[in-house]
């Protein structure tokens, strides 16, 4: 009884110490998505560069992909660009999604297209183009029902349309071998199989 | 004159106070509801602000969006899940009650039931030893009785 006592506060000296510490490491920032494991939200938004052209949920399933939030304004952005530019050498299919800053017409800005895709063309030719495309979320409305917070954000979707992985901040070597590089795999594996899977059943059918 | 220029000031401060933001709401309800939700939710770009605070774009997003649903007839509590559904139970200043967060409610009381049954506990020993101790004093009385006679 008296040991007990004894240790008492040593152990919850201990305890409180531990947590603490390990506090110190914790990121403040990283904090599970609400949209993990669900399908991507419903939009109907422009391409950048060919605004005529519309994109939606149905056209971009079929493959597994990264869903690069990005902007021109991000420093950190412009950063990724030339890792991320090697990963779509390596196979790895990145869409952007353009998140533009909120213009205030009341202080005489304006949203021009026009300026915005010089802007970008200028960027990606001189720092990597990683992108296969870029939608133009323009009133960031795709960006809010995504849970984005700012940029770069990157998510990892799978062929049929659901959120794997939702990755704050910037993707270099090392975020990418040990949070996406697994798990990359392992959805274009499933999507491989799948795709024989069809094939097979599909030539089945025909004979 | 001076009254008229004094006149001039009050009317022109008065002015840019109110040009802060001007959103025309339907009814005060309304209004009391979006003041109300834009103080609970909380900024998911900054560390500890709330969205009519902080002037991060998510937060200029989140709050034209409260605005929007809330001239739609959105609920406060249809409102918060709307944000919730979208950044998590962190965008709310308050978090529900789950398997996770119970703790904080629970660990203070055990705590505190600690502390009152050791103190308890400790006064109950404290009276057994002064009650149980009797026949002891009476002993070192007589001692101290036979050392005083001595004297």
């Amino acid at each position: 009884m008296r040991n007990w006592m004894l240790y008492t506060p040593l152990a919850i000296f201990l305890g409180v110490s531990i947590f603490l510490f390990t506090g110190l490491f914790s990121d403040p920032w990283t904090r599970d998505s609400a949209l993990l494991n669900r399908p991507l939200p419903e939009f109907d938004l422009p391409d950048l560069m060919e605004p005529e052209r519309r994109w939606n949920r149905e056209l971009l399933t079929g493959e597994p992909f990264l869903l690069s939030v990005w902007g021109v304004w991000c420093p950190t952005c412009k950063a990724q660009l030339a890792y991320m530019e090697q990963l779509k050498e390596q196979g790895i299919k990145v869409v952007g999604l353009y998140y533009p800053l909120p213009v205030d017409p009341a202080f005489g800005e304006h949203f021009s297209l026009g300026q915005l895709q010089r802007d970008v063309r200028q960027q990606l030719q001189q720092f990597g183009d990683p992108y296969q495309f870029n939608i133009l979320d323009e009133n960031r409305r795709m960006s809010m029902d995504l849970g984005v917070s700012g940029s770069p954000e990157t998510f990892l979707v799978d062929a049929e349309g659901r959120v794997r992985m939702h990755h704050v901040g910037d993707i270099n070597p090392r975020v990418w071998r040990q949070k996406f590089e697994p798990a990359m795999e392992q959805l274009q594996s499933l999507a491989d199989t799948s795709v024989q899977q069809n094939e097979a059943s599909q030539t089945g059918v025909g004979y | 004159m001076r009254a008229l220029y004094l006149l001039l000031l009050l009317s022109i401060s008065a002015a840019w106070a109110d040009g802060q933001e001007i959103l025309p709401f339907d009814d005060d309800s309304k209004r009391k509801l979006y003041q109300e939700l834009t103080q609970q939710l909380r900024c998911p770009q900054c560390q500890n602000q709330n969205i009519s605070e902080s002037n991060a774009v998510v937060s200029i997003d989140m709050r034209e969006k409260t605005y929007e649903l809330v001239q739609q007839g959105f609920s406060k509590q249809e409102v918060i899940e709307y944000m919730v559904d979208r950044y998590g139970y962190f965008v709310h200043y308050s978090p529900p009650l789950n398997a996770l967060t119970i703790m904080l409610w629970v660990l203070p009381v055990l705590a505190l039931l600690f502390m009152l049954l050791f103190m308890l506990r400790r006064k109950k020993q404290q009276q057994q030893l002064t009650t149980s101790n009797a026949p002891l004093e009476q002993e070192l009385n007589a001692i101290i009785d036979a050392y005083r006679s001595k004297k």
